[in-house]
């Protein structure tokens, strides 16, 4: 328990680093790309906070505490998740049948994970959208060859590969928890790397556009 | 980064322009020409764009000649810019 307290912990902290920072960034320049990362960090934080609660809970609401805390970092990727999404069809605009072809991920996902267990479901959601995530900022990382787009995209599939190995979890319960989680904080330290050097001590609001 | 470009970034070039022609011993102001060329907007939505810039304080008109020079907070919203922009690129996304 306390290895957990402590993983989720350190994640609570990077994500509220990370989501204070974007939002210093919407406050500074108004843009809509910085709102929705604020909104997606502001939602990890909260499943950081929901999870780690979870460890002090009554067997009657531990369960449903963390599966509240992984449904609200899924909703914080799909913050993430749209910002891409919104990005990719402002640059390339697909015809109505290839659009199409896109919800096919999502569409399949209820044929391919438990039914029984919403945890699972909820994790199978966080996995699919972590992949398109990891996959587009790898895309960006081929354009731009920077360093931190690297360092963040390998992040975000590094929290996808912790997603599929909780999901494991299923099958064999309670095997891959801790290194799961280690996995997930892996993953947020890997995202924190090349933010913390642009800069923590600039936080100051200049009112604008 | 290439492709489409966000309202955001727009703004930048236009105060970026600005601010090279604003500094010591070239403090003449950029043209609405020079705005144009850099923004590569049309006309009508330049005018749009520096009325805002004006009325936000981010840009400055100069008496008597229409030439516009980048203000104190202009520059530091020039430099809030350039600091997020390398955040936003770090998750692949614009500012």
């Amino acid at each position: 328990m306390e290895i957990e307290l402590a993983t989720n912990l350190a994640g609570l902290a990077i994500s509220i680093i990370i989501g204070r920072f974007a939002y210093a960034g919407y406050a500074a320049v108004g843009s809509p790309n910085l709102l929705r990362l604020t909104l997606a960090f502001i939602s990890i934080s909260a499943g950081f906070v929901l999870i780690a609660t979870a460890l002090f809970a009554g067997p009657a609401f531990s369960g449903a505490m963390n599966t509240s805390g992984l449904a609200a970092q899924a909703v914080g990727y799909f913050f993430i998740a749209m910002s891409h999404g919104l990005k990719s069809s402002s640059d390339f605009v697909p015809s109505r049948h290839v659009a199409a072809l896109l919800l096919v991920p999502l569409t399949t996902a209820p044929f391919i994970i438990p039914g029984n267990s919403i945890e699972h479901l909820v994790r199978s959601i966080s996995f699919i959208l972590l992949v398109y995530v990891s996959i587009e900022t790898m895309a960006s990382y081929m354009q731009t060859r920077k360093n931190s787009t690297l360092m963040i995209g390998s992040g975000l599939g590094t929290l996808a590969a912790a997603e599929i190995v909780a999901w494991y979890g299923f099958i064999f319960p309670g095997t891959f928890a801790i290194p799961a989680l280690a996995a997930k904080v892996a993953g947020f330290g890997l995202m924190f790397v090349p933010f913390s050097r642009l800069g923590l001590g600039r936080m100051e609001k200049v009112d604008g556009v | 980064m290439t492709g489409y470009r966000t309202h955001i970034s727009i703004i930048a070039d236009i105060l970026d322009t600005a601010r090279e022609y604003s500094y010591e011993g070239h403090d003449r102001g950029a043209t609405v020409t020079h705005l144009i060329r850099r923004a590569n907007v049309p006309h009508g939505r330049l005018s749009s764009l520096v009325s805002e810039l004006k009325a936000s304080g981010l840009l400055q008109e100069l008496p008597e000649e229409s030439k516009y020079r980048i203000s104190e907070k202009g520059m530091e919203f020039l430099k809030s810019y350039q600091q997020f922009k390398g955040f936003a690129e770090g998750f692949g996304l614009r500012v």
